[in-house]
């Protein structure tokens, strides 16, 4: 490719999403990635698209604007991302302070006008015939749905080639080229790339690139766990979590038990097209540490037959984990920095990278090409740690 | 040789989707079965990883012996999810 006009920096659902709304607006985009698409955190995912676990607010926002363009996502791209729309999202609590909690964050979601809403075990029995009875009750995002997120990845990358995006694999970024305060481009293990804008969309790695511009991120990896069973017939339709989920998500401090606040660890499960459950997770600082433990894996089983006691009998068949980039407010972080003119980051979706794929692709695409944004982004914005004192800025969890 | 042969038995995945697999960039086993599954399955690409890594190797000329495996992780066979938790119910 002669000198390209964006050159993305991660190959992963948030940079392929990028590479292909710039290209469909005309602009030659380079997208390089680190090793391959998907071998990060995309690859390291479960598919909930979902209203439900999402904080209420801005967040929320972002995920109703994204959900409403999985409809479209496998016409669009020419490939089938087995996108399977208002299967639901439902939320099981153990105990009437986790309903209250549950209940008192409802009501902030619903204020966004997303239908969900408190149900009683016999109506959540008759959903999930599987799942366990004698809970309290459960919250319940009948349109909620899920996605596979490795399709969602490789449809995005392939659709973007064909629009005429170039993809490097095994490149690995060495350093951000910054010229008088403006960008240059990038050196990496295969050469040297120059362009006028360069997005640093490399998830949970996103603070190492950056700080190669000279631009402090308060990004980090937290690990999630995630553990596969054999494939079984048709088990479960919705994409369950425990309301412990939404707890350490958004209330950690009304967490009692220090070992599951520590791990961060809820349960999270749903089948995928394939017949197999994904079942997780945990939410961990461990710094790049991807690697599977014991104690983990027991707590997580315990958790699955808690919710689906016929569970016990299924085979676990494979483990891993994904490394998801936590920032310190919760929030994504989409954006210019005022540092490095030319310098963008998209990076810090947690656990919602996959579910907020699309509209971050497509509004990161209008602010490169336009300038501006149908939807605000002023929020989002890099630039609104540098107000925060050092104090603020270290989380404790 | 057939390109409509099996190669993934779990999966049910064909030397071609393999092959397509490689030219739309995979370089490694993981590779490979994160665009096509081939390896996914109960098996855990017990059985045709070895198989894939040759088809890499034919496609993009690396030698088989620089061809990444795919990451090993627990268990490396089956397990219950009642005998990981414990069985509490009994």
């Amino acid at each position: 490719m002669n000198r390209p006009d964006v050159i993305v920096i991660g190959g992963g659902v948030i940079g392929s999403s990028i590479t292909y709304y710039l290209s469909k607006m005309g602009k030659k985009v380079l997208m390089i990635e680190r090793k391959d698409s998907c071998s990060g955190s995309a690859g390291a995912s479960d598919g909930v698209v979902g209203y439900h676990t999402k904080k209420p607010g801005l967040q929320m926002d972002l995920a109703i604007q994204s959900i409403a363009m999985f409809d479209t996502l496998s016409e669009e791209l020419g490939m089938d991302v087995e996108y399977k729309k208002d299967c639901g999202g439902m939320q099981p609590a153990e105990t009437k302070l986790e309903w209250q909690i549950l209940s008192e964050i409802v009501e902030e979601q619903r204020k966004s006008g997303v239908d969900i809403r408190m149900i009683s075990m016999k109506e959540a029995c008759e959903i999930e015939p599987q799942l366990n009875p004698d809970l309290y009750g459960a919250l319940y995002s009948p349109t909620s749905g899920k996605v596979n997120p490795l399709r969602l990845t490789f449809a995005y990358v392939q659709a973007a080639k064909r629009l005429g995006a170039v993809v490097l694999y095994n490149a690995k970024v060495t350093d951000v080229l910054v010229k008088m305060n403006r960008i240059m481009g990038v050196e990496t293990t295969k050469g040297t790339f120059y362009a006028d804008q360069v997005i640093d969309a490399a998830g949970s790695w996103s603070a190492e690139v950056a700080a190669m511009a000279g631009i402090d991120l308060p990004l980090r990896p937290r690990k999630g766990q995630l553990f596969i069973t054999e494939p079984l017939g048709p088990f479960m339709d919705v994409t369950l979590q425990c309301a412990r989920y939404n707890v350490i998500k958004f209330k950690p401090e009304a967490v009692g038990d220090k070992a599951a606040l520590r791990m961060g660890s809820s349960l999270s499960i749903e089948q995928t097209h394939d017949g197999g459950l994904v079942i997780g997770s945990t939410r961990e600082f461990a710094g790049f540490d991807r690697e599977n433990t014991l104690e983990a894996m027991e707590t997580t089983m315990k958790r699955a037959m808690r919710f689906f006691p016929a569970l016990k009998d299924v085979n676990i068949i494979r483990a891993f984990a994904g490394l998801r980039p936590f920032t310190p407010d919760g929030i994504p972080i989409l954006g210019e920095t005022e540092q490095v003119p030319g310098f963008f980051v998209a990076a810090g979706h947690e656990g919602d990278g996959i579910a907020l794929a699309p509209i971050t692709g497509k509004l990161m695409a209008e602010l490169l090409v336009q300038g501006k944004t149908s939807y605000p982004l002023d929020a989002f914005s890099p630039n609104r740690f540098r107000k925060w004192s050092e104090e603020d800025a270290d989380v404790t969890l | 040789m057939e390109n409509d042969i099996i190669i993934c038995r779990c999966q049910e995945v064909t030397r071609q989707e393999i092959i397509d697999a490689v030219r739309a960039g995979a370089t490694t086993v993981n590779g490979v079965k994160r665009r096509v599954r081939a390896g996914m399955g109960l098996c855990q690409g017990k059985t045709c990883e070895r198989l894939v890594a040759k088809i890499i190797s034919q496609e993009t000329g690396i030698p088989m012996d620089k061809i990444l495996p795919q990451t090993k992780r627990m268990p490396v066979r089956p397990v219950k999810i009642g005998i990981i938790g414990g069985e509490e119910d009994e």
